[in-house]
């Protein structure tokens, strides 16, 4: 009986199809984050992948050892081609959020992503993280069934109609997951820890010089509102790591994460960080209400114009 | 057209009862013998990944977690799956610090290189450079002592020339520890650590 019960819900949670407007939504987001990340590293490309960058490949394979995907490791050892990787990788992240050949996009940001990463772990933070093992089950996922260009494509060859066709969420929710588990595993870290528990550890993290970016107001140094600060961020994590299941307490918590990343984004220096984990919030949002905002702006846009390329 | 009317239907359907089941058929396509087979892969891949993605990433010295984490450790290496979420945890760094490099060459002129400090750049710079703090916080910690010599090798061609070639190389962390609770006033002088100093090899101008 229990095993039924079990069974059932796994089955509805995993493959009770869903609009796929979550994950499409969230295809363009993380698409612009990559394209994002990637034109921020130009300027310094080959002093971090080149040839004869900080760290050559030969120390990095030293360094971490064991067979993993990595395109360098492949290509020849040459800036040329190390200059076209990032090119093609510009291209497929452009692809993949107008979602033109979405699934094959996918795949080859992924391995980009995930190759650069192997080549330069040292420079990695946890939003490139994210977007590496979002971008592992975004390959599963139909995230260019809708806001598409493929979807536009077939809707003109007759082989969808204007209604956009459910599918099974799976992927989705793994990359859900991964969130709450950001989320739930980052309080369990902090735990382990003294300053959280006791409410210093903000006085720390804003006396970091490298990470200061925007001044902040003079109250919120004080120690009581930083003691109060910690706390906040340790009950908000476990929060949004675990309560973000349940409906009743999700946009509630999805708000508050958003202005808690809003007010990281303003005070800290950590470029992309915030937008990479922000994009995710949006597969949190019940397909019913995104297809909702969607159809007020298909029919405002519909106004103006064919109401058949706002099909996508 | 009768296909996408029966799928209009079920979006419709599932919109207004999200957690009412609604039938495969309508939106796959396949027997139901290959679609079983197919849902049962699938199940298998998540169950698979939420174990081994949940073992590797919580900080537990649970033997069994332990065990399945090395278990699964080759899979997450090669698949791009390991991860960390250790954000200001379980400590943020109580000290603030940046890295100088000394290059002197043979005609013993003295180069000094310090890496871009995100405190001294714009805002736009700050977004371009920002690998930079990653790379200097991390650098001087001894787990990372084997990138020291190839870091000391790209200054070392940087200063490179062949009337006058580069010769010696220190990389130097300069730090100052937070003290909790003070004011902007409060400006320590920082405390220079020597992390890494050799003599260049020719081999390694090239």
């Amino acid at each position: 009986m229990i095993l039924k019960k079990l069974r059932e819900t796994w089955e509805d949670f995993f493959f009770t199809p869903q609009s796929p407007t979550p994950i499409a939504l969230f295809r363009i987001l993380y698409g612009m984050c990559v394209f994002a990340t990637v034109i921020l590293l130009h300027s310094d490309w080959l002093e971090w992948f080149g040839v004869h960058g900080w760290v050559s490949l030969s120390t990095v394979t030293t360094v971490e050892p064991g067979v993993r995907l990595n395109l360098f490791k492949v290509m020849p050892q040459d800036d040329r081609w190390i200059t076209a990787f990032f090119w093609i990788f510009l291209a497929f992240a452009v692809l993949l959020t107008i979602g033109l050949w979405t699934r094959f996009s996918s795949v080859v940001v992924f391995l980009c992503l995930t190759s650069m990463q192997q080549r330069s772990l040292f420079i990695t933070h946890g939003g490139d993280t994210f977007l590496r093992v979002a971008g592992f089950f975004l390959i599963f996922a139909p995230a260019g069934a809708a806001f598409s260009l493929d979807r536009l494509i077939r809707v003109r060859r007759g082989l969808e109609g204007p209604e956009i066709p459910p599918r099974a969420p799976w992927a989705q929710r793994m990359i859900q997951f991964e969130l709450a588990l950001l989320y739930f595993v980052s309080f369990w870290w902090k735990m382990k820890g003294n300053t959280w528990p006791n409410g210093t550890a903000l006085d720390y993290v804003i006396h970091l010089h490298s990470m200061a970016r925007f001044p902040l107001p003079g109250w919120v140094r004080y120690p009581l509102i930083l003691k109060v600060g910690s706390w906040f961020t340790l009950a908000l994590e476990f929060c949004l790591g675990v309560l973000i299941w349940f409906r009743r307490f999700r946009y509630p918590l999805l708000l508050l994460g958003l202005l808690f990343h809003l007010c990281l984004e303003y005070a800290l220096n950590t470029p992309m960080f915030q937008w990479d984990i922000l994009t995710a919030y949006v597969l949190f949002i019940e397909p019913a209400d995104l297809d909702r905002a969607w159809r007020i702006i298909r029919e405002q846009l519909a106004k103006h114009g064919n109401d058949r390329q706002f099909a996508v | 057209m009768k296909k996408s009317r029966t799928r209009k239907k079920t979006g419709t359907v599932e919109n207004a009862h999200p957690r009412k089941r609604t039938s495969p058929s309508s939106v796959e396509s396949g027997d139901s013998g290959t679609r079983t087979f197919r849902q049962g892969a699938i199940s298998i891949f998540i169950l698979f990944h939420l174990i081994a993605i949940t073992c590797w990433v919580v900080p537990s010295q649970f033997p069994p977690v332990r065990a399945i984490k090395e278990l699964v450790r080759p899979y997450m290496l090669w698949s791009g799956l390991f991860q960390s979420w250790d954000m200001f945890a379980p400590n943020p760094r109580p000290v603030n610090s940046y890295i100088k490099a000394v290059v002197i060459t043979q005609n013993h002129h003295i180069h000094v290189w310090t890496f871009p400090r995100m405190e001294e750049l714009s805002l736009s710079e700050r977004y371009r450079k920002e690998r930079y703090r990653k790379f200097t916080d991390v650098l001087p910690e001894q787990v990372n002592a084997a990138l020291w010599p190839d870091v000391a090798s790209h200054l070392a061609r940087y200063f490179d020339s062949q009337a006058d070639p580069s010769e010696h190389v220190t990389l130097v962390q300069f730090s100052t520890d937070i003290k909790p609770g003070a004011d902007e006033s409060f400006d320590p002088v920082p405390k220079p650590t020597v992390f890494y100093e050799d003599y260049v090899q020719p081999e390694n101008l090239k």
